[in-house]
Order: structure tokens, then sequence, then C-alpha cells
């Protein structure tokens, strides 16, 4: 019975510390947002001959180069989802709920968190990586000695690059998935014409859905990078602390995908139609 | 003789960065505009955190520390078009950006200061790859060049935007005789004048650990010890 009760002491000990660590990141991370804002609004016109390349830089890494892999998550889905669940409803005669499953599942869900995965595994670690070594190798001083910013020259081209490029490849994710579907259809000689499939898709489109899409891209995107950022910059690093705080990254960036999703639901959710 | 005070501190105290015990206590130091000093002290004696604090990137634990009549806060925001006028070379290879090429790194701080392409920004700050041989470097990655050549760029990096004082720490340590040689007669150069910065003596606040190394007669000399600087009286011969 002593034993049990000191069991459920050190349950709840260890429960508590979570938490507050837990509450304790999401302070941190919610005043370097900030900084990043800040530091986006007032210095927008600032050395921009410096930081535009840069931003450029980190769209082709987070963007283009990453193109080819969401061509293939988009086929993928379209493959694994449109097409088999347009066969079922070929053979229950329900084609017409194909536009509503598309823009459901894939248009509103999978392709945002798709898009935002990819660019967290291909970007998102390696960015912890060469902040954490910046940070860790002193590089982060030697900018703030020559009166640059480091979080205009290393966090904003970052957040800015990584945000637009997860927006551009959630776009691009869903035209795959949509014509990887038509493709499956067209082998699977599936009474569906490509007008037909196409306009069930569109007719399924509320107007809300691509502001929605926008501020939820967006939302993931700087959310992944912010917290990228965060965990490579946030505290002097050594060298050996850099792969933690990459592993950090990943699982407070799938947490805080899964709590925007949720939230965008619900916004979907409370939409008229 | 020197009679403008360009650095001041009174009373100025450095903490440890692990922790509030104080590293330097009570330090009371003038420099005045084209003076040289030469910081010595045993290693972890705290050269290091006061070129820091002079810089203003290590906070003062009391006391007043005031550069050109400002008092040096460290952390606070700078305002847009703000340049320093303070300088710092870093010790042990100047931290320069390692994916960045050797001329990129001299020339981020033109670019970024006066928004200028790197490479537009490169061309401008030539004359100071050239006055410190680095001409032949200057397509090399950062990450790549030896320790030596990466301080000597961390210097042309920091005297790029030329400024009115360089703080240099600890910087020929580990180097070959040459080198050193070469640092002295270019440190001295800058004391004197420099023809790229119009002929202005800089002034310059140097540390080292290596008391042989500091046997050159110009630079006066501060000794760290215990926690306190000991500045000798004031010098009359001129620089």
């Amino acid at each position: 019975m002593l034993q049990a009760g000191r069991d459920l002491q050190l349950l709840m000990e260890t429960l508590g510390l979570r938490a507050l660590s837990f509450l304790d990141t999401t302070r941190r991370l919610a005043a370097f947002t900030l900084i990043t804002m800040g530091v986006l609004a007032t210095r927008a016109g600032t050395a921009h001959r410096v930081i535009h390349p840069l931003v450029r830089t980190q769209l082709v890494q987070a963007g283009i180069l990453l193109l080819p892999i969401v061509a293939v998550v988009g086929m993928a889905l379209g493959f694994a989802i449109v097409g088999q669940t347009l066969s079922i409803l070929t053979q229950v005669g329900q084609t017409s709920l194909i536009g509503s499953l598309f823009v459901t599942v894939i248009f509103r869900e999978l392709a945002p968190l798709g898009a935002a995965l990819v660019v967290l595994a291909r970007v998102g670690t390696p960015t912890v990586v060469e902040l954490g070594t910046c940070r860790a190798l002193g590089e982060v001083e030697a900018l703030e000695a020559l009166g640059i910013d480091p979080v205009h020259y290393l966090v904003v081209p970052r957040v800015v690059g990584i945000t637009l490029a997860v927006v551009s490849l959630t776009v691009y994710l869903q035209l795959f998935a949509a014509l990887s579907g038509w493709v499956f259809c067209f082998a699977a000689n599936l009474p569906v014409s490509a007008g037909d499939y196409l306009g069930r898709i569109a007719g399924a489109l509320h107007w809300f859905d691509f502001p929605v899409l926008g501020l939820k891209t967006l939302a993931f995107g700087a959310c992944g990078s912010l917290i990228a950022c965060y965990q490579g910059l946030s505290r002097p690093l050594r060298l050996e602390e850099v792969p933690g705080a990459a592993t950090r990254t990943v699982a407070h960036s799938v947490v805080a995908f899964l709590l925007l999703d949720a939230l965008f639901l619900v916004i979907t959710l409370l939409l008229p139609g | 003789m020197n009679t403008i005070p360009v650095i001041q501190l009174d009373g100025v105290g450095i903490r440890r960065s692990d922790g509030d015990v104080p590293l330097i206590e009570d330090v009371d130091w003038t420099v005045m505009a084209g003076d040289w000093w030469e910081i010595t002290g045993a290693h972890g004696s705290g050269k290091s955190a006061l070129l820091l604090a002079l810089a203003g990137l290590v906070p003062t634990a009391g006391g007043t520390l005031t550069a050109f009549g400002e008092p040096v806060l460290s952390g606070a925001p700078k305002p847009p078009g703000w340049i320093p006028r303070v300088g710092l070379v870093f010790e042990g290879g100047g931290r320069l950006l390692r994916d960045l090429r050797v001329a990129e790194n001299i020339a981020l701080p033109t670019g970024y200061h006066h928004n200028c392409s790197l490479p537009e920004a490169v061309d401008r700050v030539w004359p100071w790859l050239e006055a410190l041989d680095l001409e032949r470097l200057a397509d090399a990655p950062a990450g790549r060049v030896g320790r030596a050549w990466a301080q000597r760029i961390a210097l042309a990096r920091a005297l790029s935007l030329g400024p009115e004082i360089l703080l240099l720490d600890n910087p020929t340590a580990g180097m070959d005789p040459a080198h050193t040689v070469w640092w002295q007669g270019f440190l001295l150069r800058l004391c004197q004048g420099h023809p790229l910065l119009q002929g202005r003596p800089m002034t310059l606040i140097e540390t080292t650990d290596n008391p042989r190394a500091a046997m050159n007669s110009l630079p006066r000399r501060a000794h760290l010890e215990n926690g306190r600087l000991i500045v000798p009286g004031p010098r009359t011969d001129p620089v």
C-alpha cells in the first residue's frame, strides 16, 4: 500500500514536471515568435539585398528541391485514397461523393499535413543542426559583434522561405493527388470522365476552403520553422546537444501540427455550408 | 598625448557566464583615442569577458561602462541603420561564418549595413583583402582555411566597417612566428594610421595570455589578476 502510494506520488511528480516543462517551452517559443515577428515587421526593408537572396535559397531548399518527393507523396495519396475509394464508390453507385471525399480528406487535411511533414523532415531537422552548430561555434556572437541582428540574418529568411515553401508544396501535393486519382480511374477503367471527376471536386469546394487552406499552410510552415529555429538558437548548445535539439524539433512540430489541425478543423466546422 | 576618452569604465564588474560569481570586479579604466592597450593575465582570468563587455556582448554587473560617451548596454535593441564603432576579433579562428566564402565573410557586414548585394560588397572591401594578403583565399570556403588565416580574415571583417576601436582577443595565440610578426607589424600600422582608414590612428585593445608575446614596447599594458584590472599610471610617451 505504501509502495503504491509512493509510485502514485512519483507519477504525479513526473507528470507535473512534464507539464511545467511543456508550459515553459510554450512560453519561450511564444516569446521567440514575438521577437521574430517584431524583427520581421521593423526590419522589413533593412538589408534586403542581403536578406532576399537568403530567402530565395531557403525557397529552393525547402520548396523546389522537395518537389519530387512531394510529387511522389501526392501520387501515392491519389492512388491510395482517391483511386481506391472511387473504385468502391463505383461498386455502390455513389461516385458523386468523390468530390466531397477529395476535398475533405486530401484538400483540407492530408495535403497541408503531408507537405508540412515532408518539409519538417527534409529541412526542419537540418535547420536545427545548422543553427545549433552556428550557436555552438559562436557565430551568433560574431554576427552581433558586427551589428548584424542574428534573428534578422538567421531566422527571418528561414521562417519566410520555409513558410512559403509549405504553402506552395501543399498546392502541388493537391494537384498531384488529384492527377493520380484520375490516372487510377483511367487505368482501372472506372466510369468517371475527367470532366465529371474535376467537376465534382470543384463543386465540393467552398469559398472558405481557400482562405482556411492559406492560413493553415502558413501556420504549419511558420510553426515548424519557428520551432526549428528556436531549438537551434534559443540557448547556448554544446555540439553534442545538437542531435537532441533536432529530435525535440520533430516531436514538438508534430504535436504543434496536430493541435493546429484540430483548431482549423473546428474553424471549418463552425463555418456555414 | 591623447586626451579624448573613448571608453570609460567606472567600478565595472563582470560575472561568470555560468552563475553569479564575480569574474572581474570594480574596474576603473579609461581608454583614450589612439591608445594601444595590451591586457595580460592568466588563462581564465577574464580577459575575453572584459573584451566582450566592451563590445556590448556581455552584460556588466554594476558600475558604468561608456563608449564614445554613450552607455554600452548588452542586448539593447539597435535602431535600423546603426553601425558599430567598435570592432571585435574573436579568439581561435575569429568565428567566421562557415557557409560563406572568405570574401563573402569579409563583405557581409558591408553588404548588410549598406544594403548592397554580397558581390558588390566584395568589390567594396577588396582593398582590405589586398592589404591583408587574402586575395588568393577569396573564393575558399571559410570553414576550410587554417586557423591563422581565419584569424586574419576575421581581422579584415572587423576592419571592413572602419571601426574607431578594435578589440582583439588573443589574436596571435598558437600562431607560428611568421604570422605573429605580421600581426605585430599590421597592428602597429593600424595604431599609427592605416591608409585604408584615411590615416586615422585606431584605438586598439588586445588581450594575450602569453607574456612572451607582450614584449613589444609600444602597447600600454594592464594586467588582470584575482578579478582586478591593474592599470599602470598615465603614459607620457606619444604613440
